[in-house]
Formats: C-alpha cells, sequence, structure tokens
C-alpha cells in the first residue's frame, strides 16, 4: 500500500517536474559561448534603467544585427534595485553578469577594475581608431586610470547645471539668477518675504546618506567654490579645505533661513514649490511628457552653481555627470571583441551620437559637441542643451577611488545631513568628515 | 425600549460601515488615483474626471520609451505564486495525513522535525538558500522562486490537527474495502477538508503572492521578476509618476481582492471551522 | 509517503542551516574566490555594529507601536462584529481586506498621502500651519509603519478574538448580570479575562511579527531616517547583498535567530504566568 503511494507521489513530481520545464523562463544561456557550427555570437547589453537610453540601444543593436548576421545582441535594462550599482554587483556574484554595460561612473568602474571585474579597453584592435573617429581624444584623457589603462568608454558628459524658475525670479525683481552665496541668500529672504510657502532648493536627498547623491548636491557647488580642485586624488585626500568649508556653510545658511525643503515632495520645481534645482538634460524629455508648459528662458534659465562671495563668478566649475560602456571580464573573449566590435561600429558615425542626443538629451561625450556640424542644427533648436554642450569643458568628472561609495556616505552622513539639519557647524563637519575619509583610504 | 433599541443598532451599523470604509480607504484610493488625471493625483482625493492615461502609459511606456514588462510580470506572478501553493497545499495533506493517521517508525522523529523547523527563524536559511540556488544554475529561473518555497509548515500543521479529528472508523472502512492509502485521501478525506484547504489556500496563495524579499534576490532578469518585485523596483524611478504607480499597484492588488470576495463564502465557512 | 518531505527538507532545510552555520565563521564576500576563517570575529563585529544594534532596538519600539494598537484595534472591531445582529460575514471579510494588500502597495498609497502637497498635508499646513515631516521623523517614521502594518493585520487578528468573543457561554453574562455588572463593568472583569486565549494567541503572533519586518521600510524608508527603522531583515538584507558580506550577514542571522526566539520565549512565559494567575491553564 505504502509503497504503491509513494510511486504514485513520485510519478506526480516528475510530472510537475517536466511541466515547470516546459514553462520555464528565458533563461537564454546569459553567458552562452558562441555555437561553434553557425559561430553565432550573443551578447548580453544592459542599458541604464533610463528608458530613452534603452529604447536607443536597442535600435543599434537591430542596426548593428542587420548587417552582422553572426552577432546576437540582446538589450535589457540592468537591475536597479537597491541601486545599479549593488544590481551589477550581484550579478558578478551569481555568475550573471552581462557582457557589456552602460552607466557606469568612474569611481565605480574603480571598484571594478580593481577586483577585475573589467576588461581595459585600450587593449582592443580598434581602440585607437575609435577614439579619433569619434573625436575623443581630450575627453577621455581625463578617464585614465592609475594603472594608465582605459577602462570605460565614456558615453556621455553632462555638465551639472542648476535650473531657476525664471517666472518667480522676475516678480521678485531679478532678470538674472544670482551668481554669488551672498546674492543667493538675498534672493532667498525675498523669496521667503512674498512667498513664506515657497522654498530655495527642495531635495530631499540633502538629509540623506545616499552616496551618489552628493554629485548633485556637494559635488557641484564643492566643485565651484574651489575651481576644480581635486577631492581625492589617488589615495590621498587633497581637497580644499577652506573651500570645503565655505560650501558647507552656504548649506548651513540656506538651511538657517528656511530656503531647504528636505521632505519628498513631487515635482516641487516645475511646480514652483521651489525656485532653484540641479538639473541634468535628461529632465527635458521628462518635462516634455509630464510638464509641456516649462519654456526655456520664460519659465527657467540654467547657470553654473554660485560661487562663494570672494570667488570670480565668471568661468565657474561644476560637476560632469558622465557614465560610460564597460565590457565584463566574465564574458568569453569573442564575447569581448564582438561587444567592442558593436560599439565601434555605433560611434564611427557621428549620426549615432546625434540620435542619441536626440532621444536622451544627454549630451555625447565628445570633443567637438558645440562645434561639429552634425549637432549644430539640434543644438540651435534646443537653446538649452546648447549650454549644457557649451559647458563640457568646465565639468569636473568624478572621483576615480576605489571607495567612492564609503567616502561619499562619508560626506553625507559626517558633514553636509547634519550641516543641514542644523546639528554641526561647518567647520566641525568638514572636519568630522575628513577624519572620517582619512580612515577609510588607509 | 424597543425604540431605543433600534437607534443603537442602527447607530451600530452607521458605526461599522464608517469603520469599513476606513478599512479598505487604501484600496479607494489607490483605484482613483490610478484613474485620476495627473496634475490631481496626489492632489485631490477624489478626481474631478477620470482617464486612462496611467494605464495606457504602464503599457506603452509613453513617448519613444521601452515600457516595463507588467504584464509578464503579473503572469509570473500567477505561474509563480499557484505553482508554490499548490505544491504547499500538497505536501501539506501528504505529510498531515502521515503524520495523523498513519503509524510508521518515523512518524515521532518527523513530527519532532517539523516542530523543529516551525520554531526556526528561517531568516538563517537566507543566504544558504540563495547560494544553493546561485550554484546549482536555478538563479533567474522559475525554480528558484517556487522550489524552496513549496513547503508550509503552518499549512502541515493545520492539516495535521485536521486529520487528526477525522474519525479513524472512516479510514478502516475505506481499507477493508480495499482503498489504496492515496485512493483514501483522494476520495474521503479531500472531500471532507473543503472549508479548511480554501482557507489554507487563500492564506498561502496570498502570503506568496506579496512576497519580496525572496523573489527580489534569486531573479535578475527583468522578465522573471514577479509583478511585486516589478513595483518595488520602480518605486524610485517611476515616483515622479505616480499615476502609472498606483495603476500598477492596482494590477497587483485587486486580482487577489476579486478572488478573496468570490470565495467569501468558503473563506467565512472555513475561518468558523478553523477558529473553534 | 513523507520520505519526499524528507528528502525536501535535507536539501532545502538541514544543509544550508549547516551551511550557515559554517558561513558565519568565515569572511567570505561572495565573489571572491578566497577566504578565511575568521572565527568570532563576525560576531564580535556585529555586536558593536551601530547598524546591528539598531536593528536589535528597533524590533522593540516597533513592538511597543503595533502590539497595543493592533490589539485594541482588532479588539474593537470583533466586538463591533460581534454586535451586529445581522451582515456579520459581510463585515468580517469587509475588514480582512486590508490582509490582502501587498507591503509595496501599501507603501505607494503612504507615500502618496503623505507627500508634500498631498490633501492631507496641505490641509495640516492651512489650518495649523503644521508642515510635518512625516516620514523624516525618527518618531513618526517607524510609527507610520506601525500604523501600515495594524492596518494591515487587524481585521485577520478580529477574527481571531471574534471567534474568542462568540464562544463565551450566554450563562457567565447571565450570572455576570445577576452580580449587577453590566457594560464597562462587565466587560473589563468578564469578557477580557475569558478572552485570555485569543488575547495570548494575537500577542504572540504579533510579537513573533515584528522580528520580521521588511518590504515595508525596505520600500518606504530604506532603514532611516537615522536607523529609525532599520529592522534585523534590512540589517542582514544590507549586510548580505549589498555589500556581499556573506558570512557576516549570516553571523547576524544567527543573532536575529536567538534573539527572536529568546524574545518569544520570555513573551509566553509572561503571558502564561499571568494567565495562570488568573485561572487559565
Amino acid at each position: 500500500m505504502k509503497k504503491k503511494g509513494f510511486t504514485k507521489l513520485i510519478a506526480a513530481l516528475l510530472v510537475v517536474a517536466l511541466i515547470g520545464t516546459g514553462c520555464q523562463g528565458q533563461n537564454e544561456g546569459k553567458n552562452a559561448k558562441g555555437d561553434g557550427a553557425n559561430n553565432v555570437v550573443e551578447i548580453d547589453f544592459w542599458a541604464a534603467p533610463n528608458p530613452t537610453q534603452q529604447s536607443f540601444w536597442k535600435k543599434m543593436a537591430d542596426g548593428y544585427m542587420k548587417e552582422h548576421k553572426n552577432v546576437k545582441i540582446k538589450v535589457s535594462p540592468m537591475p536597479e534595485s537597491p541601486s545599479s550599482e549593488a544590481g551589477i554587483q550581484s550579478a558578478i556574484a551569481s555568475g550573471h553578469a552581462p557582457v557589456i554595460s552602460e552607466n557606469i561612473s568612474r569611481g565605480f568602474a574603480a571598484q571594478l577594475a580593481a577586483s577585475h571585474a573589467i576588461v581595459p579597453l585600450d587593449e582592443f584592435k580598434g581602440f585607437a581608431e575609435l577614439i579619433s573617429k569619434r573625436q575623443m581624444k581630450e575627453t577621455i584623457s581625463g578617464w585614465k586610470f592609475a594603472d594608465n589603462h582605459q577602462y570605460v568608454l565614456p558615453i556621455y558628459s553632462n555638465a551639472m547645471l542648476f535650473a531657476w524658475r525664471m517666472d518667480v525670479l522676475k516678480e521678485l525683481g531679478y532678470d538674472a539668477p544670482p551668481k554669488t552665496y551672498s546674492e543667493v541668500i538675498e534672493l532667498g529672504k525675498k523669496l521667503k518675504k512674498k512667498y513664506p510657502d515657497k522654498f530655495l532648493w527642495a531635495r530631499a536627498d540633502l538629509v540623506k546618506p545616499t552616496w551618489w547623491a552628493r554629485w548633485f548636491d556637494f559635488f557641484m557647488l564643492y566643485n565651484a567654490a574651489s575651481n576644480g580642485n581635486n577631492f581625492i586624488k589617488g589615495n590621498k585626500f587633497v581637497a580644499d579645505d577652506e573651500a570645503g568649508v565655505k560650501t558647507l556653510q552656504f548649506f548651513s545658511d540656506l538651511s538657517k533661513n528656511d530656503l531647504l525643503l528636505t521632505r519628498e515632495a513631487t515635482d516641487p520645481f516645475e511646480n514652483a514649490t521651489a525656485i532653484m534645482v540641479d538639473l541634468g538634460p535628461w529632465t527635458f524629455p521628462y518635462w516634455a511628457e509630464k510638464f509641456p508648459e516649462m519654456e526655456f528662458k520664460q519659465n527657467y534659465v540654467l547657470s553654473l552653481p554660485p560661487v562663494p562671495d570672494d570667488v570670480d563668478p565668471n568661468n565657474v566649475k561644476t560637476f560632469a555627470d558622465t557614465k560610460g560602456l564597460v565590457i565584463y571580464a566574465s564574458a568569453t573573449k569573442e564575447q569581448q571583441q564582438a561587444a567592442f566590435d558593436f560599439i565601434k561600429w555605433v560611434y564611427s558615425d557621428a549620426n549615432n551620437d546625434l540620435a542619441w542626443f536626440k532621444q536622451t538629451n544627454l549630451p555625447p561625450a565628445r570633443d567637438d559637441l558645440s562645434t561639429n556640424e552634425a549637432f549644430a542644427s539640434y543644438l540651435a533648436e534646443n537653446p538649452q542643451l546648447k549650454q549644457y554642450a557649451e559647458n563640457i569643458p568646465n565639468a569636473i568628472p568624478p572621483m576615480d577611488n576605489e571607495k567612492t561609495v564609503e567616502i561619499q556616505e562619508l560626506i553625507g552622513k559626517e558633514a553636509l545631513n547634519p550641516v543641514v539639519k542644523g546639528q554641526k557647524t561647518a567647520d566641525k563637519a568638514w572636519e568630522d568628515m575628513k577624519k572620517a575619509i582619512n580612515g577609510v583610504l588607509k | 425600549m424597543a425604540g431605543s433599541k433600534k437607534l443603537k443598532t442602527a447607530l451600530l451599523y452607521v458605526l461599522a460601515f464608517v469603520v469599513l470604509i476606513i478599512m479598505v480607504f487604501p484600496y479607494l484610493y489607490m483605484i482613483l488615483s490610478s484613474l485620476a488625471p495627473w496634475e490631481q493625483v496626489d492632489r485631490k482625493i477624489i478626481p474631478t474626471k477620470l482617464t486612462l492615461r496611467s494605464y495606457e502609459w504602464l503599457f506603452t511606456g509613453g513617448d519613444g520609451v521601452v515600457p516595463r514588462p507588467w504584464l509578464r510580470a503579473f503572469f509570473n506572478s500567477i505561474f509563480v505564486t499557484l505553482s508554490s501553493t499548490v505544491l504547499m497545499l500538497v505536501t501539506a495533506i501528504l505529510v498531515g495525513y502521515s503524520l495523523a493517521k498513519l503509524k510508521f517508525k518515523g512518524s515521532r522523529f518527523l513530527n519532532n522535525v517539523i516542530l523543529f523547523q516551525m520554531f526556526y527563524p528561517a531568516v538563517i536559511l537566507l543566504i544558504p538558500l540563495f547560494l544553493i540556488v546561485r550554484y546549482s544554475g536555478m538563479y533567474d529561473t522559475y525554480w528558484a522562486m517556487i522550489l524552496p518555497k513549496a513547503v508550509s509548515l503552518w499549512a502541515i500543521f493545520m492539516y495535521t490537527n485536521f486529520f487528526r479529528s477525522i474519525p479513524d472508523e472512516l479510514i478502516e472502512a475505506a481499507k477493508m474495502d480495499g482503498a489504496g492509502q492515496l485512493t483514501i485521501i483522494a476520495r474521503i478525506v479531500l472531500p471532507m477538508s473543503k472549508s479548511i484547504t480554501t482557507i489554507i489556500f487563500l492564506f498561502l496563495f496570498m502570503e506568496r503572492w506579496v512576497e519580496l524579499l525572496w523573489d527580489m534576490l534569486v531573479v535578475n532578469n527583468e522578465k522573471m521578476l514577479t509583478l511585486n518585485v516589478l513595483l518595488a523596483q520602480m518605486f524610485g524611478p517611476y515616483g515622479a509618476y505616480p499615476g502609472p504607480m498606483y495603476a500598477a499597484s492596482v494590477l497587483l492588488t485587486f486580482p487577489i481582492l476579486i478572488l478573496f470576495i468570490i470565495f467569501s463564502k468558503n473563506f467565512k465557512e472555513g475561518m468558523q471551522f478553523v477558529l473553534k | 509517503m513523507a520520505s519526499p518531505y524528507l528528502i525536501y527538507s535535507i536539501i532545502f532545510f538541514l544543509f544550508p542551516l549547516c551551511w550557515a552555520i559554517y558561513l558565519a565563521f568565515t569572511n567570505w564576500n561572495l565573489i571572491a574566490p578566497d577566504y578565511e576563517m575568521v572565527g568570532l570575529q563576525n560576531f564580535i563585529e556585529a555586536f558593536f555594529s551601530k547598524s546591528v544594534r539598531a536593528a536589535f532596538w528597533v524590533t522593540y519600539k516597533f513592538m511597543l507601536m503595533f502590539v497595543p494598537i493592533v490589539i485594541a484595534g482588532s479588539l474593537c472591531l470583533a466586538l463591533i462584529i460581534h454586535s451586529l445582529p445581522k451582515l456579520k460575514g459581510l463585515f468580517s471579510v469587509g475588514y480582512f481586506l486590508p490582509y490582502l494588500a501587498s507591503g509595496v502597495a501599501s507603501a505607494i498609497v503612504v507615500n502618496g498621502v503623505l507627500s508634500y502637497n498631498s490633501p492631507l498635508n496641505t490641509f495640516f499646513r492651512h489650518s495649523f500651519g503644521l508642515d510635518i515631516d512625516w516620514l523624516g521623523s525618527p518618531i513618526l517614521a517607524p510609527l507610520i509603519i506601525a500604523l501600515m502594518m495594524a492596518w494591515k493585520f487587524m481585521g485577520y487578528y478580529a477574527l481571531l478574538f471574534l471567534s474568542g468573543l462568540e464562544s463565551i457561554p450566554k450563562e457567565i453574562y447571565e450570572a455576570a448580570e445577576i452580580d449587577g455588572a453590566v457594560g464597562w463593568k462587565r466587560f473589563w472583569h468578564v469578557t477580557v479575562p475569558m478572552l485570555y486565549p485569543s488575547f495570548y494567541t494575537v500577542t504572540i503572533l504579533a510579537v513573533g511579527l515584528m522580528f520580521g519586518i521588511f518590504t515595508e521600510p525596505y520600500v518606504l524608508t530604506g532603514g532611516g531616517p537615522d536607523y529609525s527603522t532599520h529592522t534585523w531583515q534590512l540589517e542582514i538584507y544590507n549586510q548580505a547583498f549589498e555589500k556581499l558580506n556573506a558570512g557576516y550577514g549570516t553571523a547576524i542571522a544567527i543573532i536575529n535567530s536567538v534573539v527572536t526566539f529568546a524574545s518569544i520565549l520570555v513573551f509566553r512565559k509572561v503571558l502564561e504566568k499571568w494567565g495562570a494567575r488568573h485561572g487559565w491553564e
């Protein structure tokens, strides 16, 4: 009796197992070796979690596959939770890394290179050609790593700017955005007088230790205040103390005057709840869909970050939000070369960069962006993008230290967060942060 | 006096109803927000007009943008949840019956094993189970989501208790008639346990449907994500598009609500049984 | 017939359990090909870690908020349903509906309702001039999550209380009435003590729940602000899967299990003592 029951059970389980295998989802050999007979190489391309970027790469992949029947490129969005970096790390950890991905920052690449998870791109056949065809010599020079190799091919470079609600500024009697710290505070006071419910800057991240958020608040201002002084060089803390403290003091003053909104709010700038915001060009497609009434020069204008009173407000530096492509070491040599060839094909034609620019509004990382004819008409039609393109030389890319995440978290935890919350003075915050960072760098 | 009693009762009903509205308010808010014009989402409680824009956007992604696989995720959720739940029911019935009715050598041992497993917080197993999934190549497959969650100790416990209450004579009688164990289960025991099975099914299904941590860990590929995980991932990036977030939430929530309401009669009967 | 289950248990329970105990003594980080045995280092590190300590206290903080609210709430719901002459079923089902919500979906609603320009906050600002930072305050944030969970579980626990209420024999009430106990008196001195088994079950369930909170803080607050909603599961997830410290993470998981086990044991003993004193076995 029991034996029979047992057998029946095993049979039932087998059936379930068979059905399950039949319905098994897309597990098309993530790192499948090329099929020897037909020599078809399969590549997994991870696009950024930004829908416009995915769309672009899908188009590029389709175009490439038409001309190259022996390559199969699968474009999918990279996992994003808790962050795209963590997603990539866990993919590597579980042996499911793609062949190539975009959205890699300099700091993260440093981490990956240190654990040998990515391969140097300058060792690929055709690298020099790619650089010259895409006019990238200047741009890419800033990306070299300490071992003199290039691990990332930067795709775009956003020279971060601040946007201001020009309509509100006009009401307050300004016809141009303020340029120095005191001017900003003065504007803020006038704002509060007329509109006590409004804020200067709405940014919930100011009180969170989120590491990458520092690019868009602290570093924008620090780069301007220190005129592009490096924060970390190699493994040393080389930041300009005076400029750093002044930057923190600025945040402190903003906070004291109730000019910062640190609560989560939806679209505060678009709703004129806040009149200034750190803005990257990726916002424009978002506005086109959700806030078509935002007009350059009417509702908003763009400017470089404000500077401390004793710094020259002309020729200001800012932060370059720039990311690029890396190729992963876990892929086969065949896959790696195929991926590189794909990229070379894409970037050998300036029109592809133009298509990228049009679709994502992210300025391609080229030396000739503001001079090349191919982009001229597009920039003329979109003067707000022109300002981004023009400021690329003024933008400083992120640090390339392996411990970028921890360092930037410390900037938040020890300095920016407490200063904004009114818990520390600017001097103490800077000292504490410096100590903590030096502790990590050892 | 009769009059004041009626009044009291009426007030009681009003109270009960108000409380009910409060309890289901989040669901109402969810569905209203999913149908509201985008400027009114999270600004007004009741929208002045209704639009399907959020749903449209969810499935077509707006201009020139690749939409997320919401429908695929929905089906993933259904497949994974249903498979897990069925497996949990089957194992629970078989093990519960064995423990309750069959005398065999290891039954005390098995009983103790199960008790031990019940009191052992599952969190310790989280990392090793993840590693098992990763090393056995199950990562990013349906197996990874179903198999490690194919057993519910609670269900085993419930069925064991329930089966214990079935009179042995019934089983003996069937045995006399030459029925094998599985036949006994299928023909006698199962029909008797309709109510409790419904309850257990509903609870297991629902618990599995809203699971986040495990499904998030073992699956990376966007096409394999369950709806719950996909929604959680979109919390940040789609934060600026709250309308479609609500639409996705409705997709996640309302099927369960509807399933539940359809089975509410069985649920009520079953609960009577379980709680007594 | 149960042997497949035993096989399953060995693969998915026993084996991982042993592996976990082994892992907890290593410093493996999920990617590196080599690692070392580090003895008790993980446990010591965890003991001194700010985030692990936070997780420890946060659990009890949630408990303090959640358990009284959910018990009071579900008892009220049960009383309401119990007193209704008709439509009991309708309301039982209705009050149970929140239990079906996914933590993610509820988080979306809560986020929306608490956002800066929502009707709720606009009302507070215009009527009272109050600008409440709901999710940014270390006291309010856990309270919000506790309330979310209470909302979810009230209907479920109400059913447990309801069955308890319905099983109180009428004779007890009649006897009490003879003794002159009516209204509040009757409630406190007759009903509540008779509900002891339900109280016991609900309390233990509620307490046990506190050690496994993950989804709501993960989606809504990320453990903040200042670790005020940083639960055990969140800490384990962070350590093992974000920072890739598998060995350390497992050690924390073990500590978590021990703490959970011990706490529930304490609660049970206390409840049983109380019950014994009032005549329950």
